[in-house]
């Protein structure tokens, strides 16, 4: 049922799972904060990836779905008091179906144009929220004082990682199946797909809603997180960076390579902060992008496995002599 | 005489014994510091005039032997980048990492709202000195206990706007005999806020018809196009709302000779950089400024604060502190004050009963200046009838002797000087059209 190389692949996301729960053992409170964060970038990175990494449709718009998904639940919450279990279930289904109008533009076009018309989207998202009912969305400066789903760094930390390692773990698995490899074709060609027999407007249908409802998801508790939502905080082009850096730099097409790279990203931000507080971290930031991303185009998530691979076979050699 | 390899082992463990004991002691004479820390941009003339007025304020009562018994204060900053997301983690970066008693926040409006629930969950003790969003004031007011560990040492925005319908009235309709105007206005926060104030307050109460409204984007280069359009409008004069890069509006108002006078609120003209900042082509902008601003006469112990600040900085921008520099400057004297007389920042409770009954007042000439108290819970401001709990104690009625002004309004004139023209009390210069306008 699964590509070659899944049992390998799984004992590493288990040595991964396990290392991730024992870390508030013997990590601060402040360090268990900035994992937490973390683990959502590695959730909208999963949902890019899934769709943008394998299908090849690349979305600038992404912060779009997350904040339907967001929006969503934080207007619920805010002016009808309804409980969390209503309503983030609400927020995945409304942004699933904000996924198929994401949809739209990609039965006609691809490439930059796909591109520009869903940065389009998010351009559209971040206009309407403050223009129309700004009553209602709070308008420019969005609404705070959010109900969180759980309180404290630590509580925080599991269920982020939990929804987090579970998304990544079955995406990862979706993309060592037949259908995942169909997906993959699309972003390889195509034609060539739909030459095979295969329906590609329901494949990719597939692809765009799945990306959506992990996109809602994600949105919808990173804000009950945040205690506050603000249109400038998600329909803004630096949290579109923070995801698409995150998956070109660990991998895209890889699903651990985004999970790779957000983790990468937020970690060295964060600790760099005690020792340069100011925007000169970003100028560190963008150096140690700039050269992982030249020394391996295809990411961390390449450069683990070309080291990975060093070390074993030279186990293995020095065994055979 | 010879010593034997294990005397020698014998007597170094003494020494060291003997070394981290003495440590030990000296370690008991130190005092931990308490840690200030501050929240807020670093690169904005306004995140660095909190900075700036911070640390002058702590450096002097370290200089004085420290506070709660001789410890020194520290103090830690962490960059939001305006952000709002980074404001959170910004947040947790001071407490978590820091361990800080107190913060003071030089964030904007949205970036505030974020981090609030971080500090009712944490419970820190926190000052804002530039947001002035009353919607924050309404959350202490109406969920006392979750936000009480807030204060705001600026008028909130409802208490500017009051104020500045004053000037309206007094000045733009009375006295220059304006009736219409046009309302141009940046796309962000800021501006839709301003303007919606303006359209809601103003007009009906100054009676002065909006006749064209414009909306830009904070990015636009050419105003030439706007200018136009407002000019054939018809209407008496241009009210700007700018907050972004305001500085442009500003210079090609008067590059241009746009024929009507222009007012309203430009950030930029906050600071004493905006001349230079225009290229010496700042003339005719008036603005209104929350206080101390600009232009205004200052009493003694803010005149030796800026002293102290040009002496500490020079040429270094903001040559001038913006109003939040103050703010902040008096901020921490008003919260180590309220600390000293409550035992230190914790019992919570304890600091915030004595800071809402700080009352730190500035005189001019016999006459109250500025005054850093904040409202307390269910105190009624007369002029608005409802209640600001934890904001400055400000004062919109004249003679102004309850409190500070909620704003000034602030001219910028052609030879480069500026001046506070509204309200009277506080008046260094006239309203003026520039030369160019017919």
């Amino acid at each position: 049922m699964f590509a070659k190389g899944t049992n390998k692949g799984f004992l590493g996301w288990m040595i991964f799972g396990i290392a991730m729960l024992a870390l508030p053992l013997f990590a601060s409170s402040a360090t268990v904060r900035i994992f937490v964060f973390a683990n959502y970038i590695a959730i909208f990175a999963i949902s890019w990836d899934v769709l943008s990494g394998r299908t090849g449709y690349i979305s600038f718009g992404h912060p779009f779905l997350i904040g339907i998904g967001g929006y969503t639940t934080a207007l619920l919450t805010h002016h009808l008091d309804m409980p969390l279990y209503i309503t983030i279930p609400a927020a995945v289904l409304v942004t699933m179906i904000a996924g198929t109008l994401f949809f739209l533009p990609a039965l006609r076009i691809r490439g930059t144009y796909f591109a520009l018309v869903t940065l389009a989207f998010m351009e559209l998202m971040y206009g309407l929220v403050q223009v129309v009912a700004p009553d209602i969305t709070g308008g420019t400066r969005g609404l705070t004082g959010l109900p969180s789903i759980v309180t404290g760094a630590v509580s925080n930390y599991y269920l982020s990682f939990g929804v987090m390692f579970t998304l990544g773990l079955a995406m990862w698995l979706l993309i060592r199946t037949r259908l995942g490899t169909a997906l993959g074709s699309i972003g390889m060609n195509e034609e060539a797909v739909r030459a095979c027999g295969l329906n590609t407007t329901k494949l990719k249908l597939f692809a765009f809603t799945l990306s959506a409802m992990i996109a809602g998801l994600g949105g919808a508790m990173y804000i009950h997180y945040l205690g506050s939502i603000a249109p400038r905080g998600l329909f803004d082009v630096s949290f579109l960076f923070t995801i698409l850096v995150a998956c070109l730099l660990g991998g895209a097409g890889t699903i651990t390579g985004p999970i790779m790279g957000a983790f990468f990203l937020t970690l060295l931000l964060e600790f760099l902060r005690p020792y340069i507080p100011g925007s000169e971290r970003y100028l560190i930031y963008g150096v140690a992008t700039l050269v992982l991303y030249v020394l391996q185009p295809r990411g961390i998530h390449r450069l683990i496995q070309i080291t990975v691979n060093w070390f074993v076979e030279g186990f293995m050699r020095r065994k055979s002599t | 005489m010879k010593i034997s390899k294990s005397s020698k082992l014998l007597l170094a463990v003494a020494a060291m014994l003997l070394g981290s004991g003495m440590s030990g002691s000296s370690i008991a004479q130190d005092k931990d510091p308490i840690v200030v820390g501050y929240i807020g941009s670093f690169a904005s003339d306004t995140g660095l005039s909190t900075i700036r007025g911070a640390e002058i304020a702590i450096d002097e009562l370290n200089a004085a032997g420290g506070v709660l018994d001789g410890r020194m204060i520290k103090f830690v900053k962490a960059d939001t980048r305006e952000d709002v997301a980074e404001g959170i983690k910004a947040y947790e970066y001071l407490v978590e990492s820091e361990n800080v008693d107190f913060i003071i926040s030089g964030s904007i409006d949205d970036v505030s709202l974020g981090w609030l629930p971080r500090m009712a969950e944490y419970k820190t003790p926190t000052l804002d000195t530039w947001t002035s969003y009353v919607g924050i004031i309404d959350l202490v007011v109406n969920e006392y206990d979750k936000y009480k560990m807030y204060f705001m040492n600026i008028a909130c925005d409802e208490a500017l706007a009051t104020l500045y319908i004053d000037f309206g009235k007094d000045v733009l309709a009375k006295e220059m005999g304006y009736t219409s105007t046009v309302l141009m206005y940046e796309d962000t926060a800021f501006g839709v806020s301003i303007a919606g104030l303006v359209e809601g307050l103003l007009a009906p109460e100054a009676g002065i018809k909006i006749s064209e409204k414009i909306i830009y984007d904070a990015n636009t280069v050419d105003f030439a196009p706007l200018f136009n359009k407002a000019v054939s409008s018809g209407a008496d004069f241009i009210y700007l709302v700018s907050s972004v890069r305001s500085q442009v509006p500003a210079s090609q108002y008067v590059k241009l000779q746009v024929p009507i006078p222009m007012t309203g609120v430009n950030v930029a003209a906050f600071g004493q950089d905006f001349w230079n900042d225009t290229g010496g082509l700042g003339a005719g902008t008036s603005t209104l400024s929350p206080v101390p601003s600009v232009g205004m006469a200052l009493d003694d112990r803010s005149a030796e604060f800026i002293t102290n600040y040009k002496a500490r900085y020079g040429s270094e921008r903001p040559i001038y502190p913006h109003f939040n520099g103050f703010n902040a400057y008096y901020g921490i004297y008003t919260a180590f004050a309220a600390a000293e007389r409550a035992g230190g920042f914790a019992p919570l409770d304890d600091w915030i009963r004595e800071m809402e009954n700080e009352d730190l007042k500035l005189y001019k000439d016999g006459e109250l200046w500025f005054r850093y108290a904040f409202w307390k819970r269910g105190e009624i401001e007369p002029r608005t009838q409802r209640e600001y709990t934890h904001n400055v104690k400000f004062d919109i009625t004249p003679p102004f002797d309850d409190g500070s002004p909620a704003m000034v309004v602030v001219q910028w004139y052609e030879d480069g000087s500026s001046a506070v023209i509204y309200p009277p009390k506080f008046a260094t210069g006239k309203f003026q059209e520039p030369s160019w306008v017919k």
